[in-house]
C-alpha cells in the first residue's frame, strides 16, 4: 500500500484513483482546505507537499504518494499560530475567510522559497488565488509583514 | 454536528440570567418603496424570544437571526453587547442563523435590519447590567447610584473593594427578565470598545480551518448527491436510463422527483462519475433570447413603470435650459460568484427536518421548506454555518430544497453540493438594466431637467428602484423605473439595481462636464447642496488630490453615490494602456453615521471596490438562448491580486447619527468614477459596462 503523511501522520492511501482535495475533506475530515472550482483557477483547494504549495482539486493521492502533505489544520504547531496566520489575522486579512486557507497555504510556501518576496514576487505567487470579497490589499499587507518581519516561517515541509 | 435542539423560549428557563424581547425588529424602514421582503416572509410565531443570556459563570451569549458572510457581523454585534453588558469580548458568545436557537429574522441583506438588531440587542444588555445592579444592590445593600459595573463585575463606586462578579450574582438564579421600555443605554462618550478598531472575534477560526461552512457540514450517513442539471434554463426531464450508473461502485440509487433526477453516492466521486452514464432526455424550451437582445427586451417589455422622484415640470425644465443631453447606459447581467459555491446537507429524523444551508434567509428557508413539506415550521430546523460570501445572492437557495427532498427519497441524509459551474449557472444573476437620461442644463452646468428611465430585468417590481433617485438640485426631475422580462433568473446583488441606476446618473453628469467645459468635480459640486454629500465628496477629492498633474496614459474619475442611507464618494486613478485598464488608487470618503467597528467598516468599503472594479471592467454573463456560454472561472474574470488598487477610506459620519451600515455604499460610486477615469485618460466615453469588452 502506498503511503503519504498528512500533518505529519502516516496514512495508507485509497485504493483505485482518489482526488486529493476530496480525500483530504471527506475522507480525513480536513475541511480546512476548500473546494472553489475544481478546475485550478482559484486556489482555494491548496495545500503543501514537501512544502511546495499544489491545488489539490487537480491532483489524486496516487500522485503525491511518498510525499508529506500540510494542510491548514496541520500549519498551527501546537496552537500555536503559524506567523503567516498570524499576520492575516493582524491585519484583519479576512472576510467570509473562504479563500484565506487557500492563501495561507500558497504564502507559506512562497516564503519557504523565497525568504524575503518583493511586492511584485507577492502579486505574482498569488495571482491565482481568488477572494471575492476583495481583501487583497490586506492580504497583501499581511505577507509583506511577515516577510518583512524576518520571523522564522518556514513550515508545512 | 449538531447543537441540542431547544425551543428560544425554552432556554429562557435555564440557570442564568435570560433577556427575552419581541422579534420582529428585523425589518428594515420601507423607504422608497424598496428594502421590504419580497420572499413572502411568513411572520414570526412566536411574540418572544431570548435574545441574551448571561451565564452562571458570569459570561454571556447573544442570539441573533442574523448571519456572518463576511461582513463581521458577529464581531459587531459581540461589541454592542460587550459595551452595554461591560464584559469583555472574550467573555462573549454569538449564536447566529439557527432556526431553534436564535430570535425569528427576516433575513441578512439591509443594513438597517442589522443595525436594529445590534439596538435590540443593546437593549437587552442594557436591562442586563440594571438586573444584575438591582441583585448587587439588595446583595451589598447599597442604592443603584452608588454601585457602577465594569468588567463582568458590580463595585461600589466609593469602595472599590466591594463588590460582586456576575457570577457570584447569578449563582443559583434561573431569572428571566423581559427587555426594558427603554433602558439607560450608554451614551457613545463611554463607549470603550466601540470604535475602535477590533480584530474578528472568528479569525482565529477562519485561519486554523476550524470555520465551518455548509461546503464543510458531514453527518453520520450522508450520500453525496450529483444532481444531472437540465441542459438549458427551462428544460424538461422527459425520460432517463440509469441502469449502467446504478450498477456502479459506490452509487446507492439514482433517485428522480419531478425534474430533480440525481446519483446518489457513498462519495462525491462516485456519484460524478456515475452521473456521465446516466442518459437523461429533456426537452428544451425553444425562442429563449440571448445576450444581444437584452437591449431591446428590456426596453420594449417595460412594465409596471413606477415613479419615484417627481417635482415641477419637466417641458418648462428643458425650455429653460441652454442644452438638452440624452443618453443610454446598458448595465449587463453579472454573477455574484461567492468563492464558496452553495452546499446543503438535509437530515430526517420521523417528520422533523434538519437542514445546514449557508443561506442569508435561514427562517425564509424554513417557511419554503415547511411548505414544500406540509411540515409545521417549528419540525423544521434550518442551519446557516458561516457563509463564504454572499453579497445578497445567498437568499436564494435552491440546495436546501433540493437535498431535503433526496433525502427524503433515500431515507439517508443528503448532501447537495453545487460546484463551480452549478454556481454559476443555476444561482442568480444581478439583473441586467437598460437606463435612459436626458438633462436639461445653463451654460454654468446648472441642472435645470432631469429625466431618468430605467428598465430592470427581473421578476420583482422593486428591483431596480433603489437608488434611481437623484441627490443633486434640480427643479425639474422625472425619476421612473419599470420592471421589464428577464431571460435569467435574477436575484439580488450588492446594492442590486443602485449601482447600475448610479452608474447611468453618474456617467451622465460627466457628460454634462465635458459639455460644459467644466471639471466633474466643479459640476457635481455646483449642483449639490446636500451637506452630508458635499462633506463625501469634498474629503475624497481632497485626499485625493483631484486636479493633480498625473503621468502619462493616467486619467482620473470622481462620483457619488447613495444607498440605503449611507453616502460615498469614490475617486480613482487608472492607467490604460492598449487594451488594458488598470486601476491605480481608490480614495473613498462615506458617511454611514455611527461605526461600531472601524476596521470591519474598512474592510467592506475596499470589498466593495474589489468587486465593483469587477464589474466596471471585466464581468458580463455571455448567454444564448438558455445556455450560459461563460459558465466557471475560466470564462468569467473576476478582479485578482494583480487587478487590486490601493484602496483608502476616510469615515466622515456623526457617531450621533444612527449606523447604516459599510457594506454597500461604496460599491454604488466605484464604476461611474472608473468610466470617467477612463474617458480622462483616453477620450473615450463607456456607457456600457463592462468597459473592456467594449474597448
Ligand atoms: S478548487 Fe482547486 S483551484 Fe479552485
Ligand atoms: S474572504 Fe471571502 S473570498 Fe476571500
Amino acid at each position: 500500500m502506498p503511503q503519504l503523511h498528512v500533518n505529519g501522520e502516516a496514512r495508507e492511501a485509497p485504493q483505485g484513483i482518489r482526488n486529493l482535495l476530496s480525500y483530504l475533506r471527506f475522507d480525513l475530515g480536513l475541511t480546512g482546505t476548500k473546494y472553489g472550482c475544481g478546475e485550478g483557477l482559484c486556489g482555494a483547494c491548496t495545500v503543501l507537499v514537501d512544502g511546495q504549495p499544489l491545488r489539490s482539486c487537480m491532483t489524486t493521492v496516487g500522485a503525491v504518494a511518498g510525499g508529506r502533505v500540510t494542510t491548514i489544520e496541520g500549519l498551527a504547531d501546537n496552537g500555536d499560530l503559524h506567523p503567516v496566520q498570524r499576520a492575516f489575522v493582524e491585519e484583519s486579512a479576512m472576510q467570509c475567510g473562504y479563500c484565506i486557507p487557500g492563501f495561507i497555504m500558497g504564502t507559506v510556501g512562497l516564503l519557504n522559497r523565497e525568504a524575503h518576496p518583493s511586492r511584485e514576487q507577492i502579486r505574482e505567487a498569488l495571482a491565482d488565488h481568488m477572494c471575492r470579497c476583495g481583501t487583497y490589499q490586506r492580504i497583501q499587507r499581511a505577507v509583506e509583514h511577515v516577510a518583512g518581519s524576518g520571523v522564522a516561517t518556514q513550515g508545512g515541509s | 454536528m449538531t447543537a441540542e435542539t431547544q425551543g428560544t423560549l425554552a432556554q429562557a428557563a435555564q440557570a442564568g440570567l435570560a433577556i427575552v424581547g419581541e422579534v420582529s425588529v428585523g425589518f428594515p424602514a420601507n423607504r422608497s418603496g424598496y428594502g421590504q421582503s419580497t420572499y413572502g416572509n411568513t411572520q414570526p410565531q412566536t411574540e418572544e424570544a431570548t435574545w441574551l443570556r448571561v451565564h452562571p459563570d458570569g459570561t454571556a451569549t447573544a442570539f441573533a437571526g442574523k448571519v456572518e458572510y463576511g461582513q463581521g457581523i458577529r464581531t459587531g454585534l459581540a461589541i454592542e453587547v460587550a459595551d452595554e453588558l461591560r464584559l469583555p469580548l472574550e467573555a462573549l458568545d454569538v449564536v447566529l442563523g439557527d432556526t431553534d436557537r436564535v430570535p425569528w429574522d427576516m433575513g441578512t441583506f439591509g443594513s438597517q435590519s442589522t443595525a436594529r438588531v445590534g439596538l435590540q440587542l443593546r437593549r437587552a444588555a442594557a436591562t442586563a447590567r440594571e438586573t444584575l445592579l438591582r441583585l448587587a444592590a439588595d446583595r451589598l445593600d447599597l442604592t443603584l447610584d452608588e454601585l457602577v459595573c465594569a468588567d463582568g463585575r458590580v463595585t461600589s463606586k466609593s469602595d472599590p473593594t466591594r463588590g460582586l462578579s456576575y457570577a457570584d450574582l447569578l449563582q443559583g438564579q434561573s431569572l428571566v427578565e423581559p427587555i426594558a421600555e427603554e433602558p439607560a443605554l450608554t451614551s457613545i462618550e463611554d463607549f470603550t470598545v466601540m470604535g475602535r478598531d477590533e480584530q474578528r472575534i472568528d479569525a482565529v477560526a477562519r485561519v486554523t480551518g476550524r470555520a465551518v461552512y455548509s461546503q464543510d457540514v458531514q453527518v453520520d450517513g450522508m450520500l453525496f448527491a450529483h444532481v444531472l442539471r437540465p441542459p438549458s434554463f427551462g428544460a424538461q426531464l422527459e425520460a432517463f436510463d440509469a441502469s449502467v450508473a446504478e450498477q456502479m461502485p459506490g452509487v446507492v440509487q439514482v433517485a428522480r422527483e419531478g425534474n430533480l433526477l440525481a446519483v446518489l453516492a457513498e462519495s462525491d466521486e462516485a456519484g460524478e462519475l456515475a452521473a456521465r452514464v446516466v442518459q437523461a432526455e429533456w426537452s428544451e424550451q425553444p425562442g429563449q433570447p440571448s445576450r444581444w437582445d437584452m437591449p431591446a427586451l428590456l426596453l420594449d417589455s417595460g412594465a409596471e413603470d413606477f415613479t419615484m422622484q417627481e417635482a415641477g415640470d419637466l417641458d418648462a425644465g428643458f425650455a429653460a435650459a441652454d442644452e438638452v443631453l440624452e443618453s443610454t447606459y446598458y448595465i449587463p447581467y453579472i454573477t455574484n460568484a461567492p468563492m464558496e459555491p452553495r452546499a446543503a446537507v438535509a437530515r430526517w429524523d420521523g417528520g422533523r427536518l434538519e437542514v445546514w444551508a449557508g443561506t442569508q434567509r435561514p427562517f425564509g428557508i424554513r417557511s419554503e421548506l415547511a411548505q414544500l413539506f406540509e411540515l409545521d415550521e417549528a419540525e423544521v430546523r434550518v442551519i446557516a454555518p458561516e457563509i463564504g460570501g454572499g453579497f445578497g445572492g445567498k437568499s436564494i437557495y435552491a440546495p436546501a430544497a433540493e437535498a431535503a427532498r433526496l433525502a427524503r427519497i433515500a431515507g439517508r441524509p443528503v448532501r447537495v453540493a453545487y460546484s463551480r459551474i452549478e454556481e454559476h449557472t443555476w444561482a442568480t444573476f444581478r439583473p441586467a438594466a437598460l437606463i435612459r437620461v436626458k438633462s436639461g442644463f445653463k451654460r454654468d452646468g446648472t441642472l435645470t431637467a432631469w429625466e431618468f428611465r430605467a428598465y430592470h430585468a427581473g421578476e420583482r417590481v422593486n428591483i431596480g428602484r433603489r437608488g434611481s433617485e437623484t441627490p443633486y438640485d434640480v427643479p425639474n426631475v422625472q425619476v421612473s423605473v419599470a420592471r421589464s422580462d428577464s431571460p435569467l433568473r435574477s436575484g439580488s446583488y450588492r446594492s442590486l439595481g443602485g449601482a447600475p441606476n448610479h452608474f447611468a446618473r453618474e456617467v451622465h453628469m460627466d457628460e454634462i462636464a465635458e459639455r460644459t467645459g467644466l471639471d466633474p468635480l466643479e459640476v457635481r459640486l455646483r449642483n449639490l447642496t446636500h451637506p452630508r454629500f458635499r462633506r463625501v465628496l469634498e474629503t475624497t477629492a481632497e485626499r485625493f488630490g483631484w486636479g493633480n498633474p498625473l503621468p502619462e496614459g493616467h486619467g482620473q474619475g470622481i462620483a457619488i453615490g447613495l444607498d440605503v442611507g449611507s453616502y460615498c464618494a469614490t475617486a480613482v486613478e487608472v492607467r490604460a494602456r492598449g487594451s488594458e485598464v488598470r486601476v491605480e488608487r481608490v480614495e473613498v470618503a462615506a458617511d454611514c453615521g455611527l461605526i461600531v467597528n472601524p476596521e470591519g467598516a474598512r474592510n467592506q468599503m475596499e470589498g466593495s471596490v474589489v468587486m465593483g472594479l469587477g464589474t466596471a471592467l471585466y464581468e458580463a454573463i455571455d448567454f444564448e438562448q438558455g445556455r450560459l456560454l461563460n459558465a466557471g472561472f475560466a470564462r468569467y474574470r473576476v478582479p485578482r491580486i494583480v487587478d487590486a488598487p490601493r484602496i483608502n477610506t476616510t469615515f466622515t459620519g456623526d457617531p450621533d447619527t444612527p449606523s447604516t451600515g459599510a457594506g454597500e455604499p461604496a460599491i454604488v460610486p466605484i464604476a461611474p468614477a472608473i468610466s470617467g477615469a477612463v474617458f480622462d485618460a483616453t477620450g473615450e466615453r463607456h456607457q456600457e459596462l463592462p468597459i473592456l469588452r467594449h474597448r
